[in-house]
């Protein structure tokens, strides 16, 4: 039981540490609270209007692929420092892993993860999504307080707008900033 | 200072290459290739294939696994051979490995009949959800095979993280997301449980291969046990979660209900079952020596998970749900067989997750085709007047429910039989009258359903009067269902061809091979 008592005195310390940093920034501290100071997220330059741009969600997906192959490697790295040692065994190995990497990057690019064009009318798209959908038909975005005024438009002439940038949607690839920018541009 | 090459090229000749047995993992092999082989096909085909391809392939896989797997049964069952361990002892090949194998490719290929029309009516056709039960269910023999926590915790992620994304597989239904959502934070949990249990039981007796505990254990006496049973503690937390054994059984009722119904039917079959494999193997098999430190803890745990399965089932109103809290109900029952820690307890449980897998299979398949387009139909409610509508669709049900309840001449009523037997035989009554209390309790909520199916609902009130369309009962699922009904009927008339099968299949202990 001798072994733990650092442990038990490290532990000790570490809470001993934040409580005291705590308890003397709330004593020695001046407090002058504002409303920035006190947001959720208090970091970097304070927000005043809405992220002009969308993203495509396609940056994600391009990221998600990323990590797969990135863990694989991260495994194939051992190995290739051994591989003289692991001998046949090692390759088979690698080979069995890699192709089972392979097949999933075979399926992501059959499903389209890879690409950037406009909406392809595709397998995958059957029945749920069609290419007369783009983001400014299916996406009603809430004014920002700023916005409100300008958005006043009649649903009618707002509808004319949407079937507008559709076409424009659909000419200029990447699809996204034209259409959003058009619809947002703050009166 | 030598550099890191060099110094692993000074170690290279220590290298120890594990001798892979390919022979000894067939029914795996057959499983992930197949699952493998189904993605590139379908990645690699621009044309929508022929309706029922996807599922038909996964039977044929699920086939040629039930093959490996006799295969494996007639080496280890002749007794010249035996049984034996692979991949430097992290893997035990005996009986009770081939029947988790055989148990689990027949709950894929009955639920992936079930899910072909299924995804077709809910617009997600794909193999997408083939390729993760194939893959899930190799997960499940990993478990039931393992010599190891370490592959124990393996196999575990492997079946679960495939379940996570095929319990929100159905995309346009709100509660198929939060039970995916639910199932993968408190799935998560329990995972990290289990592995604090191992690390403990690891830091006690200094291996995590199960014979090498098993060994140590016999061979020595620890001084201060708590490392110990800490460690068996967190384990029946981590695999009570997997079981669904009261008091870690909240996330079933949420999780059963949101996901899709042919994907609840596999989680409460084969997960269920490979759950309790794991159970079986560290517990019955690696720890029987310390038996009467863990015995007491399932003794509550069967009691507590049988008691609040079937009294809260009889208060639901939703279906699946109410089969959701049975399933409970029956882990308990399994609980009771492994409380027994007897040759005979064990072939009890075997014989019960098998008769089990079969009924709730079935339920579950008849569950999907009434829940109609959207999976929502589930309300008691909506099976008013099955009996009438489709007449043999009401008779299979009636078949698996009576079966669930355990009356005889179906597999259900032998299931419960041998397990009491095994309680009574290690000489726990008290256990034993809780059982057969909780099997009557539970009997009032099957009889409910059969009743509505049949007697509720005259005339008049019609299938125009409700407004529903007539149940379709489509080939896929109508052959899962005959199967089911043919084995429920067929066990229960003949239960010696699985008692038997489950006597031989009790798991054994063997060393690593020299």
């Amino acid at each position: 039981m001798d072994d733990y008592l650092p442990l038990v005195v490290m532990f000790v310390l570490a809470v001993g540490f934040v409580l005291l940093s705590i308890a003397s920034s709330k004593l020695l501290a001046p407090s002058r609270p504002t409303s920035a100071k006190d947001a959720p997220y208090e970091s970097g330059i304070v927000p005043t209007r809405d992220n002009p741009e969308r993203f495509p969600v396609t940056f994600y997906l391009v990221a998600m692929i990323f990590i797969v192959f990135d863990i694989e490697i991260i495994f194939l790295y051992p190995w290739a420092v051994i591989y003289r040692e692991l001998g046949a065994f090692g390759l088979v190995e690698m080979l069995v892993f890699s192709v089972a990497v392979f097949v999933a990057f075979v399926y992501l690019i059959s499903n389209g993860a890879l690409d950037w064009g406009p909406l392809r009318r595709s397998r995958r798209l059957d029945g749920t999504l069609d290419g007369n959908r783009t983001s400014s038909s299916t996406i009603r975005r809430i004014p920002s307080r700023t916005q409100v005024e300008g958005e006043a438009a009649p649903p009618a002439a707002r509808e004319e707008g949407a079937s507008r940038e559709a076409v424009a949607a659909g000419a200029a690839v990447g699809s996204t900033s034209e259409a959003s920018t058009s619809t947002e541009v703050p009166v | 200072m030598t550099s890191t090459a060099a110094v692993l090229a000074q170690q290279g000749d220590l290298l120890v290459k594990p001798e892979v047995e390919w022979v000894a993992i067939t029914p795996l092999l057959v499983l992930v290739g197949g699952s493998l082989l189904l993605l590139t096909l379908s990645a690699l085909t621009t044309r929508r294939p022929r309706r029922g391809t996807y599922a038909l392939f996964t039977v044929l896989t699920c086939a040629g696994a039930i093959i490996a797997s006799v295969a494996l049964w007639d080496r280890v069952q002749d007794p010249a051979r035996g049984e034996f361990t692979a991949l430097v002892g992290a893997l035990t090949i005996d009986g009770f490995t081939v029947f988790f194998s055989v148990l689990i490719a027949l709950s894929i290929a009955l639920a992936a009949l079930v899910a072909d029309d299924y995804l077709r009516r809910e617009d997600l056709e794909g193999p997408e959800l083939y390729a993760l039960m194939l893959l899930s269910g190799a997960g499940g023999i990993v478990m039931a095979m393992a010599n190891d926590l370490i592959v124990v915790f393996l196999g575990l992620e492997i079946l679960s993280i495939a379940l996570y994304v095929m319990a929100g597989m159905h995309l346009r239904r709100v509660e198929s997301q939060e039970s995916a959502i639910k199932y993968f934070v408190l799935g998560a949990f329990s995972s990290a449980f289990l592995l604090y249990g191992i690390a403990l039981v690891y830091g006690a007796t200094g291996s995590t291969n199960l014979s090498e505990i098993a060994a140590f254990l016999s061979q020595n006496v620890l001084e201060s046990e708590g490392l110990l049973l800490a460690g068996f503690a967190l384990l029946l937390v981590g695999l009570g979660f997997k079981v669904a054994a009261v008091p870690f059984h909240v996330w079933t009722p949420d999780v059963y209900q949101g996901a899709p119904s042919p994907v609840t039917a596999f989680m409460a079959s084969a997960s269920k079952a490979a759950a309790f494999a794991a159970l079986l193997r560290v517990f019955f098999s690696a720890f029987s020596n310390h038996a009467s430190d863990w015995r007491p803890i399932i003794w509550v745990l069967a009691v507590l998970t049988m008691v609040v399965g079937a009294v809260l089932a009889v208060v639901q109103r939703d279906v699946k749900r109410m089969l959701a809290y049975s399933s409970i109900n029956h882990a308990g029952f399994s609980l009771v067989a492994v409380h027994a820690n007897t040759e005979r307890g064990v072939a009890g449980a075997l014989f019960y997750l098998l008769a089990y897998a079969f009924m709730v299979l079935g339920s579950f398949a008849v569950v999907t085709l009434v829940g109609r387009r959207g999976d929502a139909a589930h309300d008691v409610d909506d099976y008013r007047g099955l009996a009438r509508e489709r007449p043999v669709l009401a008779l299979a049900f009636t078949v698996f429910l009576l079966s669930q309840a355990g009356v005889p001449l179906t597999a259900g009523f032998f299931a419960k039989f041998y397990v009491i037997g095994a309680a009574a035989e290690a000489e726990s009554y008290a256990l034993a009258v809780i059982a057969m209390v909780t099997a009557v309790i539970s009997a009032f909520l099957y009889l409910r359903i059969i009743v509505t199916m049949y007697f509720a609902g005259d005339e008049a009130e019609g299938d125009a009067a409700t407004g529903r369309h007539r149940v379709a009962i489509p080939f896929g699922a109508g052959v899962s269902l005959a199967a089911a009904v043919a084995f429920t009927l067929l066990i229960g008339i003949l239960p010696g061809l699985v008692a038997d099968f489950a006597r031989d299949a009790v798991p054994v202990l063997l060393s690593a091979a020299p």
